[in-house]
């Protein structure tokens, strides 16, 4: 059975990327809750959320996203999300989470606005 | 393995927020600040009420408010005359079923709620008065958007019903079936505009795939093939039929068992009490399978619903209504990805299409016990299914039902803005021209 979300963390990027592949849910969210933390904590208060494979996503990996907000807000750093499909863009749409993490396109995009 | 059959619910968004309210206020009021509000306020039957709508109605405010945190959703009741029901907090106000006056006193409070918008759950039998019309006298004086989910659409009405789905077209905002048959038989056989029908799909639990065999230990089955039927039961089941097509599914696989999960409909009960079921266990006996056929009578909780779900090799569902539209325990069956056989009811005709499952005739034993030793006799077609049904019910998942119904929520708001705003437009330059 395949894993249900693959984490990579790319530690050589300014700010580092954390990027997701497979479902952000309750089952999964725990994964990126210890990957944000230790990012955070160790390499960087800001970090870009890569979600361009990413299938579905819950409340859980919303609520999962705020505490890693807060854990970088406390270090002054930021997260922004990298995201396209538009299933998982309406949730932050629909919650207004919008206004709360900055949406891009692609990883370059995110690094040119939140990496200055 | 078996934990995975438990969702996991500690992060949810709604939890997060709660905690910064301690933990870090400032970051708690930019999300206050940001964050949408939408309050829903939902007419329905709601647990511990034992029918489908109700545990559909928790499911959904539950799924709604782990995305809204800072909006409190409320439900208004209907219940029988006779029932005293203990009620979580979120019901604030109840409407016995017969009780005509009651109707208007509900739209008198959701209109002096803080409530944006109403979500009616519809089905003919759970409202008052003849065909349920009573609800439309709660709908005509909302003063806030109306979206009515139908859970029944008869595709030849009696005058009756045909009265009152044209009346709830009429009124509501917008009408909300989970099949896109269902949609077809309003514009065709109601002549309902279609722009005030929308698809909102019947939602399901989160379940990761989990290997059956681990939850069939658990439960002390492992050596058995597992076939099962859940959902309150009723002569419109069919489970007779399914029962009869047993002794030609055991002459090839012995190690089956047939597992009937799930009380009479207490609505059944009160007026024929336990007969149906005496008449299955008649046919269990009658028929020599008292070793291959279990019933467990009584109203089953979601995590042990799921359980067995996941340990089941072929769900059935042998409803005898060609005219169900929707059917919770399908869906749910699809949602924990496994083979389904089922009647080509609408429902089930329309979700188990492209392969998501095998559709037998109405009350044929033999072609029901003919699709499941299909699938019992080849593991490799029965995986093709099961992944099929399980990438479709993913998509339907709560969490993504809810964002679609506030979604709709969202729409329906902004229009009702706008018109309202039109309207006061109107009255200002009536009373420049006067």
């Amino acid at each position: 059975m395949d894993k249900d979300l693959r984490i990579l963390v790319r530690n050589e990027n300014v700010p580092p990327v954390i990027e997701l592949d497979g479902e952000l849910d309750a089952y999964t969210c725990g994964q990126l809750r210890d990957a944000m933390t230790a990012v955070i904590q160790d390499d960087s208060p800001t970090v870009i959320i890569t979600m361009l494979k990413v299938q579905y996503m819950d409340s859980s990996g919303l609520g999962t996203l705020v505490a890693g907000l807060k854990r970088a807000s406390e270090r002054d750093g930021r997260v922004a999300v990298v995201c396209t499909n538009p299933q998982i863009r309406k949730v932050f749409e629909i919650t207004g989470l919008v206004r709360v993490f900055p949406l891009y396109d692609s990883v370059e995009e995110a690094v040119r606005d939140i990496g200055r | 393995m078996v934990e995975r059959t438990q969702v996991p619910e500690e992060y949810v968004l709604s939890n997060e927020v709660k905690w910064l309210r301690t933990e870090n206020k400032r970051l708690f009021r930019v999300l206050r600040e940001s964050m949408n509000k939408v309050a829903v306020g939902i007419v329905a039957t709601y647990p511990p009420s034992e029918c489908g709508i109700a545990t559909f109605t928790k499911d959904v405010v539950t799924a709604i408010a782990k995305y809204t945190p800072f909006s409190s959703h409320i439900v208004v009741a209907v219940k029988r005359e006779q029932e005293i029901e203990p009620y979580e907090r979120i019901v604030r106000f109840q409407i016995p079923r017969d009780d005509r006056a009651s109707y208007a006193a509900a739209a008198k409070f959701l209109n002096d709620s803080d409530t944006d918008i109403v979500s009616v759950q519809h089905e003919f039998g759970i409202f008052g008065g003849e065909d349920g019309a009573y609800v439309l006298d709660l709908i005509e004086r909302l003063e806030r958007p109306v979206a009515v989910t139908l859970h029944t659409v008869v595709s030849e009405p009696t005058p009756g019903q045909l009265r009152v789905m044209t009346g709830l077209a009429e009124l509501a905002d917008m009408l909300v079936v989970m099949v896109r048959t269902g949609r077809r038989i309003l514009i065709d056989n109601y002549g309902i505009d279609a722009h005030k029908i929308t698809i909102i799909q019947h939602g399901v639990p989160n379940v990761h795939r989990v290997s059956p065999m681990a939850v069939k230990r658990a439960l002390g089955m492992a050596d058995r093939h597992i076939l099962s039927t859940f959902g309150l039961v009723n002569r419109g089941k069919g489970i007779e039929y399914a029962i009869e097509a047993l002794p030609a599914i055991i002459k090839k696989h012995p190690e089956v068992i047939y597992l009937v999960l799930g009380e009479t409909h207490p609505g059944v009960r009160s007026f024929e009490g336990e007969s149906y079921r005496n008449a299955l266990l008649e046919t269990v006996n009658r028929l020599g399978l008292q070793n291959y056929v279990r019933f467990n009578n009584r109203f089953l909780a979601l995590p042990e619903l799921v359980r067995y779900l996941c340990a089941t090799d072929v769900y059935i569902t042998p409803y005898l209504n060609r005219d169900q539209i929707v059917s919770g325990t399908l869906a749910y069956a699809l949602g924990c990805g496994k083979a389904i056989v089922s009647t080509p009811y609408l429902y089930a005709e329309e979700v188990l299409a492209d392969g998501r499952g095998l559709v037998v005739d109405f009350r044929s034993p033999e072609a029901l016990a003919n699709a499941v030793n299909e699938l019992l006799d080849n593991p490799a077609e029965r995986e093709v299914m099961e992944n099929l049904a399980y990438k479709y019910g993913r998509r339907t998942a709560w969490f993504n039902i809810a964002v679609d119904y506030l979604d709709l929520f969202r729409r329906l708001m902004l229009r009702h803005k706008r018109r309202a705003g039109m309207a006061r437009q109107r009255e200002d330059q009536v009373d420049v021209a006067t």
